[in-house]
């Protein structure tokens, strides 16, 4: 077998730490010449770390890389690029408005001579080299911003080859591919393995891990817990590990279901992917939405919102039908969305906290016809007294709270608004072990008030924990919707995933 | 003191503390500057700029530009002369009228910006030329005089010995500071500029918020361009020029960011006076216009700058001046409270 040549490279014991999280734990891993290596983790187990270590985006504070026997230390990703690591992120960093060649030759542009400049022909003739070597069909010339998604993915690629490299690492690679051109990348890849490149595939995907890996690295909570070639490992082992048996984490579940129906979603489908959807919810539930990244459940959610328009079905919130046309029709109906980013979509730095809540229903402190800013600095000190945000921050721009006090912020703007159902979109993430129970605090006190919840979140045993009931969303599709108590975080994992569906692969 | 301290840390200080120290330096140099007649001289000179300036904040607090308001100044005086003169429609309502087409002008710019999502820069950029273009095309070029023998004391005339366009213009920033602290609509677009999409998520009707303040700068550029009409008694396709980067200059030295969110009327106020006291200044002094205007670049850069660089000069300072250690300056923080 391969494992009788030394390896490629060997990553020996590496630990990475983040303020807050030991991302990377004495991880120790091994990759051959020629074979393809897949990592596989939960959202969080340090896949990614790893991956950025070894591409020199990351230093490990202790810990070793051996090239070919030889130690190394990268400072800079460019290093690791001498060394011949290349390394496709989630993002693309390809310049939309430049051709094919242009861009697998950015930054290191072959000169013909000072006078004549940049050697086009030059380039094009190599591009179409590196082009046929990978089989690829494309016309150097052709611009970037006209390819596919898959079809700039091999770009990325082809790019990541044209400098000599002998370990490609590639993350999420198929987060935007659609089946056929998943299959066209893994065709490519496989190739790639058989010219005696190494691979390193990161994916959760593991009906594709099992198609196309060699050998299976497992990290949980950023310790390897064990590598193994493919074909002695069956999916649901690899599942096991993934989510490993010490479920010790504590979460204050508190029950408030009542048996009023607050949400009812008839059938619904939109044009971003959400496919003939139908749930209930009742008040004071917490309805968990389970599923990979990319499923679709932000795409319900932001249905829900008003914020992508239904081509199929209907809503009724409370027994009344609605219609979203726009977030302000959602909040109105007595909705209220927690985004994801919170930075981004949720808070206004150019606001002290005060007004970062007030905002979404200012109507309510009008005083003849004007704000009335008494009332507003009242209602503020109110909510932050009420979630237990730092006072500072009833000053201060809502840039300087932390995370966990910026998304009491924005919940307090929800509950100011009057909403009965709120929609929590990963809620904990990014925030301290502390704030994340203060927001399973407020989701309890909300479901206690009667409001309903729904929540969205890739933490599985926070979702298990803190949901009534979860439904498994997959490509735009609920598959199904049980009690989470009756839900296993190996069920709901391996059915989300798609391992269920593919047997032992 | 605790309100004295809030206060200089507020975003008016800074604008505030340039306008001081420019009245006192040109002081210094001619004591023709602190005498009621050119006071008087000022307070004309900087009503028409400080007022489309109104509009420039309210338009730049979005995140949006706004390149027309010399252009459709322009074009309001033209029309006002055509009306009052040509067609005999009585000057009151020929203001009136003139007022409504600034806010169809203003509207026109939001509309191709905010929904049409062609980017404001390009859009009010097109819109300058066409109501300069339209401008010329209805006086075929030339400028219309004499429009009204009432017309001119609507800028020359004085209440209690003040000059009345002073008086509107502080009655305009009285109104615009009110709006945008006080109302929904102020919030809004103090919203819609800090954060966009939040702002979206927040229930603000975004389009709709940015199309505002279009329509309230091209309001303002329409009173800019009645008090042009009015100072000359006459129309021409040729008033106004560089009246829009007189305005965003204004707004800037007031320390208005382009990114959006962050400013307020009051500041511009003082940076629109700060301007037009530099450039009197400068005019005592015999100063050539080449140098007036290298000077307002000047200006610019610095308050600027002084602004970008605040926290930094704090930060050295405290080192070099041990003294002062610990004393953290994270720059100023503006908030629309």
């Amino acid at each position: 077998m391969k494992n009788t040549k030394p390896p490629l490279w060997e990553l020996r014991e590496i630990s990475k730490a983040f303020p807050g999280v030991q991302a990377l734990d004495k991880v120790s891993v091994s990759i051959f010449a020629g074979e393809i290596l897949a990592l596989v983790g939960e959202n969080g187990s340090g896949k990614s770390t790893l991956a950025k270590c070894l591409a020199g985006v990351h230093q490990p504070e202790s810990g070793e890389l051996i090239h070919q026997g030889e130690p190394v230390e990268f400072a800079h990703p460019f290093e690791a690029r001498e060394r011949g690591v290349a390394t496709i992120y989630q993002e693309f960093s390809l310049v939309p408005t430049l051709s094919v060649a242009e861009n697998i030759f950015l930054g290191r542009y072959v000169v013909k001579s000072k006078l004549t400049g940049i050697d086009w022909e030059m380039m094009r003739q190599q591009t179409s080299e590196i082009l046929n070597t990978l089989s690829i069909q494309f016309d150097p010339d052709e611009v970037v911003r006209d390819l596919s998604v898959a079809e700039q993915q091999l770009i990325e690629i082809t790019k990541a080859m044209s400098v000599d490299s002998t370990l490609l690492i590639m993350d999420e690679p198929t987060a935007a591919l659609g089946l056929a051109e998943t299959r066209q990348l893994h065709e490519l890849i496989l190739r790639l393995a058989d010219q005696g490149q190494a691979i390193l595939y990161i994916s959760h995907r593991l009906d594709e891990i099992f198609q196309i890996a060699d050998r299976i690295t497992v990290l949980k909570d950023g310790r390897c817990i064990d590598t193994q070639p493919a074909s002695s490992l069956e999916m649901m082992e690899v599942v096991r590990m993934m989510i490993g048996f010490d479920i010790g984490q504590h979460y204050p579940k508190e029950i408030n279901v009542t048996s009023e129906t607050c949400l009812e979603v008839d059938h619904i489908s939109t044009e971003t992917g959400v496919n003939d959807v139908s749930f209930d919810i009742k008040v004071g539930e917490v309805f968990g939405l389970g599923g990979m990244v990319g499923a679709g459940r932000t795409e319900i959610a932001n249905a829900l919102f008003g914020l992508d328009r239904l081509t199929e079905g209907s809503i009724k919130l409370y027994g009344e039908p609605i219609q979203l046309s726009n977030p302000a029709d959602a909040i109105h109906a007595g909705i209220g969305l927690v985004p994801e980013n919170r930075k981004e979509d949720g808070l206004f730095f150019n606001f002290n906290g005060s007004l970062n809540i007030t905002l979404s229903r200012l109507s309510s402190i009008l005083k003849w016809g004007f704000l009335n800013l008494t009332q507003e600095h009242q209602t503020g000190k109110y909510y932050f007294e009420k979630l237990n945000i730092t006072s500072s921050g009833l000053e201060r721009s809502a840039q300087f709270l932390s995370g966990g006090n910026q998304q009491k912020v924005v919940i307090a703007r929800w509950l100011f608004s009057q909403a009965k159902l709120l929609i929590f979109d990963e809620p904990t993430q990014g925030v301290d072990i502390g704030a994340k129970i203060e927001v399973y605090r407020v989701i309890n006190d909300l479901t206690s008030q009667g409001y309903s919840v729904i929540l969205i979140s890739s933490d599985y045993l926070e979702l298990l924990a803190m949901s009534d009931r979860i439904a498994i969303v997959r490509d735009g599709k609920i598959l199904q919707i049980s009690p989470a108590k009756e839900l296993t975080e190996y069920e709901l994992l391996s059915i989300a995933s798609g391992a269920e569906g593919n047997g032992n692969g | 003191m605790n309100n004295l301290v809030k206060f200089f840390r507020s975003a008016i200080a800074g604008p505030l503390a340039a306008l001081i120290i420019a009245v006192i330096l040109i002081s210094l140099t001619t004591d023709r500057f602190l005498t009621t007649q050119n006071l008087i001289n000022v307070s004309l000179q900087v009503s028409t700029v400080a007022i489309a300036a109104i509009g420039s904040t309210l338009v730049i607090l979005t995140a949006d530009i706004d390149l027309s308001p010399g252009s459709a100044a322009a074009l309001t005086t033209c029309v006002l002369a055509i009306l009052v003169k040509n067609m005999q429609i009585p000057l009151p309502l020929g203001i009136l009228l003139v007022l409504v087409m600034g806010i169809g002008l203003g509207f026109i710019n939001g509309f191709i910006s905010s929904y049409g999502r062609i980017p404001s820069f390009v859009a009010t950029l097109a819109t300058m030329s066409m109501y300069r273009g339209l401008a010329f095309l209805i006086t075929e070029g030339h400028p219309i005089f004499s429009i009204s023998p009432n017309l001119e004391q609507i800028f020359y005339g004085k209440l209690l010995g003040i000059p009345l366009p002073f008086i509107y213009m502080l009655v305009l920033y009285a109104a615009a500071a009110i709006f945008l602290r006080r109302t929904r609509s102020g919030r809004a677009i103090y919203a819609v500029g800090g954060n966009e999409s939040a702002a979206h998520l927040s229930g603000i009707h975004v389009k709709r918020t940015r199309l505002l303040a279009f329509i309230l700068a091209g309001l303002a550029a329409a009173i800019a361009g009645t008090l042009m009409s009015a100072r000359l008694n006459s129309g021409s396709p040729n008033y106004g020029v560089g009246l829009e980067l007189a305005a965003i200059a204004a707004a800037v030295i007031g320390g208005a960011s382009l990114a959006g969110g962050s400013g307020n009327v009051v500041s511009t106020l003082f940076g629109a006076l700060t301007v037009a006291v530099v450039q009197n200044g400068l005019n005592l002094n015999a100063v050539p216009a080449a140098w007036q205007n290298l000077t307002l670049g000047a200006i610019i850069v610095l308050a600027v700058g002084v602004d970008m660089w605040r926290g930094d000069i704090g930060k050295n300072l405290s080192r070099i001046f041990s003294f002062r250690k610990g004393d953290e300056n994270p720059g100023r923080q503006r908030t629309a409270s």
